[in-house]
């Protein structure tokens, strides 16, 4: 799924900073541009503007945002907003696949591994437009929520919440761990970002259902449900969270927390989570069983519904939720490569909503007059819909705007700033050449003869590179038995000679043999063979006699093959050279193929696909 | 608490129920990849006589990743008293590596591949490990057992058995190879149904040339030996003795030296296995049976074929046995040198053990009528580590 590169690659590090950099003066742009146009369209329509800022007020008045609404609202906002920051750590574009998703996904059943791993390849293949999209998709779904407190663009914002959240739980907190072994409440079951889905979902409701103490009633019982299947679970036998140390070894949480402050995390941190893991070693009875009473109690609570008995057990399960989230949680985000807090906030602001929808409604909520009374049939909607986007009626609509409309806009300019390369990046079928840049650097481009050979193709014939004049020839040095590099090597080639599609024609892909022993035809097919190169028309594998391969290797500058005593295959380096048409040296490529992954021989093959084209003529 | 709330309670213990029920188990570790054979075939370590000298097989580097451990080969040339280490180069060995004895002073490897190689491999030298040269390569992996290469005696013709169940031939060269059968097709003919064929495990030729493949049967009590005569494979293993008749049988090995054809079988499984040697003089018409060796559930990890029909084993726990040939009975020997690979039976009587220690083969000696192991060399192999990764 990972791309195999170091995540402090210093290349893709340095592309990562400067593409959230360029992104970022776009961002701002968007911004300016938005606001801009806000203002001059008021300074254009001022009449409609003032005449409209009085009749939303006294609108707004009437229908408030009540206050379980606005505290998830902004709560979440400000969430997304951190997670966004979160996500521009300088490692997050290599190390998220590697450091983040793979690790969570490991202990899932393979069908989640494998579902997983499209999301983890998507993102490895294309590290720079991933790691950009995830910043300013969350940074905007945040802002958005911020500024929108009203209307359908705050429904919209909440619905934006709920699809992207989705993308993240399933593919980047493999559907927070719901189906792997040791699941647990103390540890981010059922994941936090699906709790940003509930809030999302609960603010994308229509507008009818803010005013009635049924939501509350809903949201306090489902959170009842859940924590009493919490409760459940945690007490569950055989599971290990009873005992602190069993059989030597330290128990479920204990093993969890001892290894969570092996991290590298602030050392005042480690040392509580130590403090907690030698606690729970010696009392890991008593620590479940308060774990258990609580999360039972507490869910029976809200699941009763009474607001008087809510009230101070939300308060002792604020307190449980913040102990967790320092002493388990690590506070989400400190320990290795945070993307987000974990699940204790999101879990108490979810919880605190639910007290004040239920708490803070009038028993007897009167549903709006608006709702009671029938609506404009669907001819009506549909001229009211033409007039909304007639030219006079935008300007309108912009001018009337309010400042959070505005921002609401800027906001969806950002997601879309994030979403829109990334959406481009995917119609490409191969990685990013970055990739291969971070593994071998750039090529300086060349020109001067190519050293001249002759040898022996896979089918017997004489081959010269004379011969191959007016074709672009790609070519390496491949040893036939070779077991690591020249496989993936070839696999390189054969995507770059895919990749090219029409232009394959007009390119050669040659390799020489690399190694001085097993120069006969038949290892060559028997490699051809081996790496799907049989069929393909435009592929020259060629052999010689070792003096005539070692000839042809001192000509190019590789250094001779050597062969390494005691079982070890022959010695050689990995080395590819770009030669146009008229038999010229263009580009010399470094060719280690690094960690050999799918997402990086496709980089490879890509690079490989743009010098060939770029000499002819393509880009 | 309400109906429906009631409802909903009971819903998330029984879903809590489930959860717990599918997530209790953890997932079961796995460890580094192992060198561990099948449980059915000995281990690749073994020994070889042939006219050039003694051969032996042994897998160096004590590393836990595969690719950093390097199967060697070692020869002691005849008439001379010392080992050499005469692997051959140029390709990586860490798949393992299959010996033929080629006739004359030649012997053949096949290089098992490994990592991103998916065919064999094939080196032949006729000076002992001296010069080396490069023959083949089998378009497919051999498979995975000390017997699964076999030349002709005179044409040189070669016979693999390769992982995936085929036997084919070549002719010296050996670049152009064709199917001589397969498990399938072999457990489709008469011979075959008998025995319920299952599992190709070695291939061999008479000394007279028929090629002969061998198996696992899995009707209880038949030795899955098959010849190829006249265009037809016939039954061609020994019968076995009552005591034997409910035992599924698993021939072992099947090789040929000084003009016999040697098999070891195993009878049963689990701690009531036993093992067995077998020498047939004419291609497997009539056989020779050696008394059942109880294993008493130790694991066998080498066997190897001495000169004159000899055989030694070697168990875990430092243990081993051998048998002279046909006639004689099995014999303990003492406890092996800690790290013993495999055995080399000498043509005088003696025995020697190769044992490894990561990147040293220590040759320790037991001469005939001792009790006690003395060591005569150590050769230390110039293991590149990290060149097959």
């Amino acid at each position: 799924m990972n791309s195999g590169l170091n995540i402090s690659d210093p290349a893709v590090v340095a592309a990562f900073k400067a593409a959230l950099v360029h992104q970022g003066l776009i961002a701002l742009l968007i911004f300016a541009l938005v606001g801009l146009a806000w203002i001059t369209l008021r300074a254009w329509l001022p009449a409609a503007a003032a005449g409209a800022g009085a009749a939303p007020e006294a609108t707004a008045a009437a229908t408030a945002e009540p206050a379980w609404r606005r505290l998830l609202r902004i709560g979440f906002g400000l969430l997304w907003v951190f997670d966004g920051i979160l996500q521009a750590q300088p490692k997050m574009a290599i190390g998220l696949p590697s450091q983040v998703i793979e690790p969570l996904a490991a202990a899932s059943p393979s069908w989640v591994q494998r579902l997983v791993n499209v999301g983890g390849t998507t993102w490895s293949y294309h590290p720079m437009q991933a790691g950009a999209a995830a910043v300013w998709i969350q940074v905007g779904i945040g802002i958005w929520l911020l500024a929108a407190a009203r209307g359908p663009l705050s429904r919209l914002a909440g619905l934006a919440s709920v699809g992207w959240g989705l993308v993240v739980w399933v593919f980047g907190e493999a559907f927070g761990g719901i189906f792997a072994p040791g699941l647990t409440w103390l540890f981010g079951a059922p994941g936090a970002v699906l709790l940003y889905c509930v809030a999302g979902a609960l603010i994308a409701l229509p507008e009818r259902a803010w005013h009635t103490r049924r939501l509350g009633r809903l949201t306090t019982a489902g959170i009842g449900v859940f924590l009493i299947g919490m409760a459940v679970l945690q007490a569950w036998p055989g599971r290990g969270f009873w005992q602190g140390i069993a059989h030597g070894q330290p128990g479920t949480l204990a093993g969890m927390t001892g290894t969570m402050a092996q991290i590298p995390q602030p050392g005042f941190l480690s040392a509580w989570i130590n403090a907690f893991t030698t606690f729970d070693e010696a009392h890991g009875f008593a620590v479940n069983l308060v774990v258990v009473a609580a999360l039972a109690v507490t869910g029976a609570v809200f699941l009763s519904g009474r607001p008087r008995l809510i009230q101070p057990v939300l308060a002792g399960f604020t307190v449980l939720c913040l102990a967790d989230w320092v002493l388990i949680e690590d506070l989400g985000f400190l320990g290795g490569l945070g993307t987000d807090p974990n699940s204790m906030i999101p879990f108490v602001l979810l919880a605190a909503a639910g007290y004040l929808a239920l708490a803070r409604m009038p028993a007897e909520a009167a549903e709006p007059a608006a709702a009671a009374a029938p609506g404009p049939g669907w001819r009506d909607r549909a001229r009211l819909a033409r007039d909304r986007v007639r030219p006079h009626a935008l300007r309108r609509s912009v001018a009337t705007a309010s400042i959070g409309s505005v921002a609401s806009a800027g906001a969806i300019g950002l997601i879309v700033l994030g979403a829109a390369p990334m959406a481009v990046a995917q119609a490409s079928p191969v990685a990013d050449t970055i990739l291969a840049e971070s593994i071998n650097g750039a090529s300086a481009p060349v020109n001067f003869p190519a050293p001249a050979f002759t040898l022996t193709d896979q089918d017997g014939r004489a081959v010269t590179l004379a011969s191959l004049r007016g074709k672009v020839v790609l070519l390496t040095f491949l040893d036939d038995t070779c077991s690591t590099d020249c496989p993936l090597i070839a696999q390189e080639f054969r995507q770059a000679g895919q990749l090219l599609s029409a232009d394959t024609a007009r390119v050669e892909l040659v390799a020489i043999n690399y190694n001085p022993l097993n120069t006969q035809v038949s290892y060559i097919q028997a490699f051809d063979r081996q790496e799907g190169l049989a069929g393909v028309p435009n592929w020259l594998y060629l052999t010689g006699s070792p003096a005539q391969l070692q000839q042809a290797w001192r000509r190019y500058g590789v250094p001779p093959a050597e062969i390494l005593p005691a079982g070890s295959m022959v010695g050689h380096g990995d080395y590819a050279f770009v030669i146009d048409q008229a038999g010229h040296m263009r580009q010399e490529l470094g060719f280690d193929t690094g960690p050999g992954t799918q997402a990086t021989r496709s980089s490879f093959a890509a690079e490989l696909t743009d010098a060939a084209q770029q000499l002819l003529g393509r880009s | 608490m309400s109906r429906p709330a009631r409802a909903a309670a009971a819903l998330a213990l029984t879903a809590a129920a489930l959860v717990a029920g599918c997530g209790s188990a953890a997932p079961a570790a796995r460890g580094p990849a192992a060198w561990a054979p099948p449980g059915w075939a000995p281990f690749l370590a073994t020994s070889l006589v042939t006219r050039a000298g003694t051969w032996a097989v042994a897998v160096m580097g004590g590393s836990v990743a595969a690719h950093d451990n390097f199967w060697q080969l070692f020869v002691r040339p005849t008439g001379s008293e010392q080992w050499k280490l005469v692997t051959p180069p140029g390709t990586a060995d860490n798949g393992g590596l299959v010996l033929a004895d080629g006739g004359a002073q030649s012997l053949i490897t096949g290089l098992r591949p490994s990592q991103g190689l998916t065919f064999t491999p094939l080196t032949l030298t006729r000076d002992a490990g001296r010069a080396w040269s490069s023959a083949g390569p089998l378009d497919a992996a051999l498979a995975n057992v000390p017997d699964a290469l076999a030349a002709a005696p005179g044409s040189g013709t070669l016979l693999a058995l390769t992982a995936d169940g085929t036997a084919e031939l070549a002719a010296p060269g050996y670049t152009r190879w064709s199917t001589l059968t397969s498990q399938r097709t072999l457990a489709a003919t008469p011979a075959g149904r008998r025995c319920g064929l299952h599992t190709l495990t070695a291939a061999a030729f008479t000394a007279v040339g028929v090629p002969l493949l061998a198996g696992t049967c899995s009707h209880p009590g038949t030795a899955g030996i098959f010849a190829a005569r006249n265009g037809t494979w016939q039954a061609a293993g020994p019968r076995l003795p009552a005591a034997l008749a409910g035992q599924a049988i698993t021939v072992l090995r099947l090789t040929r030296a000084a003009n016999r054809t040697v098999a070891l079988l195993k009878a049963g499984s689990g701690p009531a296995d036993s093992l067995l040697a077998a020498w047939s003089a004419d291609g497997g018409s009539h056989w020779a049976l050696s008394p059942p060796l109880k294993l008493a559930g130790a694991t066998l990890t080498s066997t190897a074929c001495g000169p004159t029909g000899a055989a030694a084993i070697v168990l875990n726990g430092n243990k081993a046995q051998t048998i002279a040939g046909a006639g004689s009975a099995w014999q303990s020997l003492p406890a092996l040198p800690a790290g013993t690979a495999t055995l080399a039976p000498e043509p005088a009587g003696g025995i020697d053990a190769l044992a490894v220690h990561r990147t040293t083969l220590t040759v320790w000696q037991l001469a005939a009528g001792s009790t006690t192991w003395h060591t005569t060399q150590a050769i230390s192999v110039p293991i590149q580590f990290g060149s097959s990764s």
